[in-house]
């Protein structure tokens, strides 16, 4: 929210914890994902039984020690997207708030569906949960990544022509998964799409990922 | 054979199973267009087709679930090429059966606004296309919707451009509401309403999950219903569905003691287990259900069940309102937002929506409001005109059940109204008066609400669904009619059954200290059976009468909602002790409330213009400073916003009903470009904005590039403010500043959105790069001075 390493004053704290109670209220929830063989094709990685194709130097990098993945696809569905429009035409601040508490739930989201792939397919070592819009992997994948979990009938999300993925708060993400122990890749600022605009870098800090 | 005959013929009538999971099994990759197998592979979509007939089922859905424009586009195929070779398949496969060949549709694969970019308006083209290439079916079933209004807009597709019967199935979660909030209720009186012919559940969950959202909707439909579930849960790492064909016709079985008529399969299922189905059904019975569905209307997520007295709200009514009036000329629709929360707040089950004013489109107002409205709010609305084309422009776009207010006993009202109701599945008010005026005595008034109940009834509209106004007149002009309304209103509720609305302030016109006329005329108007009292929720004695009445008549079971009212002397509203609580402060701490009162307190000595240059002005370019300098943080000048915000309306009130009007800075156009929704930045930047006296054109989000130059031309702005938070739809930025200056636009354009940088911004030729929302408002007083 902007707030960085700053502590938000109490009368801020009660602004959260209502908006967080009251977001709990109206989302469910829900993530899907499935386990794959790529295939590398030239400078492309096809997802197999999908039709689903990954283009970009940094997706290469991140799956190269990885011949299989695991696509996934998490929301906190659309319950969110109408609580802060109710927000916004009374109360703004509470719909900031209730935005960035979303945008953190469906993190969370995500997170959780990670614990359940890792132990249902303990034995495999995993790569960072890497996104469409990272580095240079585009975001006009999103349609396929959607069918490839058959992710409208199955929770709920859709893609706009723009990509934009609707409910608003769902996120896309691919790990590659290996037999293996994966060198551990760089998370950094560096593959990160908002590098050059990120608040938090050019106050030399960083953000929660 | 036709469906009617399947219906009176057979005990049971079977549909087939999945189509994508047999045609996956051939290898279909995931994303690829199943359609176009219709065109490549004739013989497997007639070889699986064939399959599922010879297992017995007397429904085979066509291979169209996609076959419309939007999911076709990168296909090679055309709408009509993809359906008309599906069904001929189809056809093929049943050649010497009586099996039924379906035209399948199912969702378009974009969600609706408001969530989604999709209009209402679109989603009906779409279906209809696909409709009309699909009318050499038999039925028509549309099938996997999530949203309500996406069904609604394939419903109304197929029944307006073909004569088919329409089977609707949508998809449940375990938590018995679909992806979109949608409840079963609020689904089966919604698609009743509209006409469907057979209603029920199909994809998601397997028949044992299914079973208690199939008897939900049991109970609330006489409908005959139809059930195909999936084989059971998938497991997300294998893909297999865990249930076999036998398990699942047993399971399926237990579902047919709840009423089902339509039994069949979705993902994971195959021909095996319609054959397992049909041998399970073979011995049992259709069991008839005999259900009473009680009054009610509803949003997708709210169904108001009128089995106690439900409060509409008045207050979305221009007239005697000054301040509404102005807000429907300068088309602000954040306005009737704010009023439809605040009644919500207050207690309103239902809102009635007027928007009617000379000068204004009034059909292309009530859609907007309609649109907006239940866009954020999740109560039912009742559709307030006098004018039957908006009463139908209201009732298409409507999402549920609504109520029309209103159809009145003359020929002319009868004929017009009647017609809508029936067609859109609403609920209608019925004012006791005709062509002879409003009758004086209660017989005669109840004579009229006779007469507008059989006529409903002829058209097949439920006697439910009629709800009696019997009218309220002045009681300081003709007092001796008091009691005549009221008695008109025991008889409607007792001899017909019907609910009874009333419009209750008009009561106590003319008269000093309204309220307590008010409220005591409630209470006699509920003791003598009203059950929809339209009031103005925010009188806080009108809702106590609501909340007693509800607890003294044994609605109230245990006084439980009594007592969360007012059990508990509620807190005061500021955290802060209240030492010298000034404007500053109140707006310094975000407080609404106080900086609203201490703001009224104001006006009864200082001019309103004083008040904004001397105290808000300097208060809100503090909170900006404190920004820049990093003592405060967004969420905190947001919140000195808001409260600046509340004390402006304060006195934006004052100004207009003392007859003048507010100065304005200056006028700008605000959008969030076309393709993008990210549009809360742009509204934080709206709100500050409005705060420092520049009148905001809000074009909202996901705006056409030409609107935006339209709106400039059209309101002469000398600034216009883009925002966009996508790299994808940067271009569309672009491609505006472009049109702007090919199109010789006077204006200076502002931009801003987490993506860009100052570089970029003067790349694409923006006069300005706004890094927040404060640098916004000093952009404006550059470029618009003061």
């Amino acid at each position: 929210m902007g707030f960085r390493t700053a502590l938000p004053d109490e009368n801020m704290r009660a602004v959260i914890d209502e908006c967080e109670s009251e977001l709990l209220k109206v989302i469910s929830p829900r993530y899907v994902y499935r386990a794959a063989d790529i295939v590398r094709n030239g400078g492309e990685i096809a997802v197999s039984g999908t039709s689903l194709v990954f283009k970009g130097r940094d997706i290469a990098a991140h799956l190269k020690d990885c011949d299989r993945c695991v696509l996934m696809c998490a929301t906190i569905s659309d319950g969110a997207d109408r609580l802060i429009r109710a927000y916004e035409g009374a109360d703004m601040t509470k719909a900031f708030v209730t935005d960035c508490l979303a945008s953190a739930a469906v993190e969370q989201v995500c997170a959780l569906a990670e614990e359940e792939i890792r132990n249902r397919l303990s034995g495999w070592y995993f790569t960072w949960r890497f996104s469409p819009g990272y580095g240079d992997l585009p975001l006009d994948i999103q349609p396929a990544f959607l069918d490839a979990l058959n992710a409208q009938k199955r929770i709920g999300v859709t893609v706009t022509d723009s990509m934009i993925l609707i409910p608003r708060k769902s996120v896309t993400a691919v790990m590659g998964i290996s037999q293996q122990e994966i060198p551990r890749g760089r998370r950094g600022c560096i593959c990160c799409n908002m590098k050059d605009t990120c608040q938090f870098r050019i106050k030399g800090e960083h953000c929660g990922s | 054979m036709d469906l009617n005959r399947l219906l009176s013929e057979k005990e049971f009538v079977l549909l087939d199973g999945a189509m994508g999971t047999m045609l996956q099994a051939k290898g279909l990759k995931m994303g690829e267009i199943p359609e176009a197998l219709n065109i490549e592979k004739p013989h497997l979509l007639t070889e699986i087709h064939a399959m599922y007939a010879d297992a017995g089922a007397d429904i085979i859905y066509a291979n169209t679930f996609g076959a419309n424009r939007y999911k076709l586009a990168h296909s090679g195929y055309t709408v009509q090429q993809a359906v008309s070779s599906a069904i001929a398949n189809a056809r093929a496969a049943c050649r010497g059966k009586d099996t039924l060949v379906a035209l399948d549709i199912g969702p378009i694969g974009q969600l609706l606004e408001p969530t989604g970019t999709l209009s209402f308006e679109e989603a009906y083209d779409i279906y209809k296309e696909v409709a009309v290439a699909g009318s050499d079916c038999d039925l028509v079933v549309i099938e996997t919707m999530t949203d309500l209004y996406e069904m609604k807009a394939a419903l109304l597709a197929v029944k307006e451009n073909t004569d088919k019967p329409v089977i609707c199935t949508m998809t449940f979660e375990e938590n018995h509401r679909t992806f979109t909030g949608c409840s079963v209720r609020s689904m089966a009186v919604t698609l009743q309403g509209l006409g469907a012919d057979v209603i029920g559940v199909n994809c998601s969950l397997g028949p044992k999950e299914l079973y208690p959202v199939v008897e939900e909707l049991c109970r609330w439909t006489d409908l005959p219903v139809a059930v195909k579930p999936n084989a059971g849960l998938p497991d997300p790492v294998t893909n297999e569905y865990s249930i076999d064909a036998k398990e699942f016709a047993a399971l399926m079985s237990d579902l047919a003691a709840l009423g089902v008529k339509f039994f069949g399969g979705c993902c994971g299922t195959d021909p095996e287990f319609i054959r397992e189905l049909r041998s399970a059904l073979a011995d049992m019975k259709y069991t008839q259900r005999k259900n009473v569905i009680p009054p009610c209307c509803c949003t997708p997520a709210n169904t108001v069940v009128i089995d106690m007295p439900r409060v509409i709200g008045e207050r979305i009514n221009p007239t005697g309102k000054k301040r509404f009036k102005e807000a429907l000329l300068a088309e602000d629709i954040d306005y009737i937002l704010g009023q439809a929360i605040e009644q919500i707040r207050a207690g309103a089950d239902i809102l009635d929506v007027n928007v009617g004013l000379p000068g204004i489109d009034e059909k292309a107002m009530m859609v907007k409001a309609v649109k907006a409205i239940q866009g954020i709010a999740d109560v039912p609305l009742q559709l307030d005109s006098t004018i039957p084309d908006v009463l139908e422009a209201g009732l298409r776009v409507y999402n549920g059940k609504p109520i029309v207010n209103s159809v009145n006993g003359e020929e002319k009202s009868l004929r017009s109204v009647l017609p809508l109701v029936k067609k859109y599945g609403a609920a209608v008010v019925g004012l006791c008066l005709d062509e002879n005026g409003i009758p004086k005595t209660a017989e005669q008034r109840f004579e009229i609400a006779k007469r507008i109940v059989s006529r409903a009834e002829e058209m097949g509209i439920r006697r439910e669904d009629v709800y009696i106004d019997c009218l309220t007149l002045t009681a300081s002009a003709e007092q001796e009619g008091v009691m005549e309304t009221l008695n008109a209103l025991e008889r409607v509720r007792r001899e017909l059954g019907c609910q009874t609305v009333l419009g209750v302030s008009n009561i106590s016109f003319g008269l000093p200290s309204r309220e307590i006329i008010n409220h005591n005329f409630l209470m006699m108007a509920l003791a003598k059976g009203l059950t929809l009292p339209i009031i103005n929720p925010n009188t806080e004695s009108m809702m106590q009468t609501v909340r007693a009445y509800k607890l003294l008549a044994n609605f109230d079971k245990n006084s439980t909602d009594f007592i969360a009212h007012y059990g508990t002397q509620k807190p005061a509203e500021t955290v802060k002790p209240q030492i010298n609580v000034d404007l500053p402060y109140a707006i310094d701490n975000g407080l609404k409330g106080e900086g609203a009162k201490i703001t009224e307190k104001l006006l009864e000595t200082t001019d309103p213009m004083d008040i904004v240059n001397n105290i808000l002005v300097p208060a809100l370019d503090k909170t900006g400073a404190d920004f820049e300098s990093g003592k405060i943080f967004l969420p905190q000048l947001i919140q000195s916003a808001g409260a600046a915000q509340a004390c402006f309306e304060v006195i934006k009130n004052y100004i207009s009903r003392s007859g003048g009007s507010s100065e304005s800075k200056g006028k700008i156009v605000l959008a969030t470009v076309k393709g993008d929704i990210h549009d809360i930045g742009k509204n934080i930047v709206k709100v500050l904005l409005e705060n420092y006296g520049y009148e905001v054109i809000d074009l909202g989000k996901d705006v056409d590039c030409q609107l935006v130059v339209d709106a400039a031309i059209r309101h002469k702005v000398k600034l216009v403010g883009l925002s966009a938070l996508m790299t994808t739809t940067l271009a569309s930025m672009e491609e505006t500043i472009r049109l702007l200056r090919e199109n010789k636009v006077d204006c200076k354009v502002m931009v801003g959105g987490a993506v860009l940088t100052e570089e970029y911004a003067m790349k694409i030729g923006a006069d300005f790069y706004s890094k927040d929302a404060k640098e916004s408002c000093d952009i404006a007083k550059l470029v618009l001075g003061k």
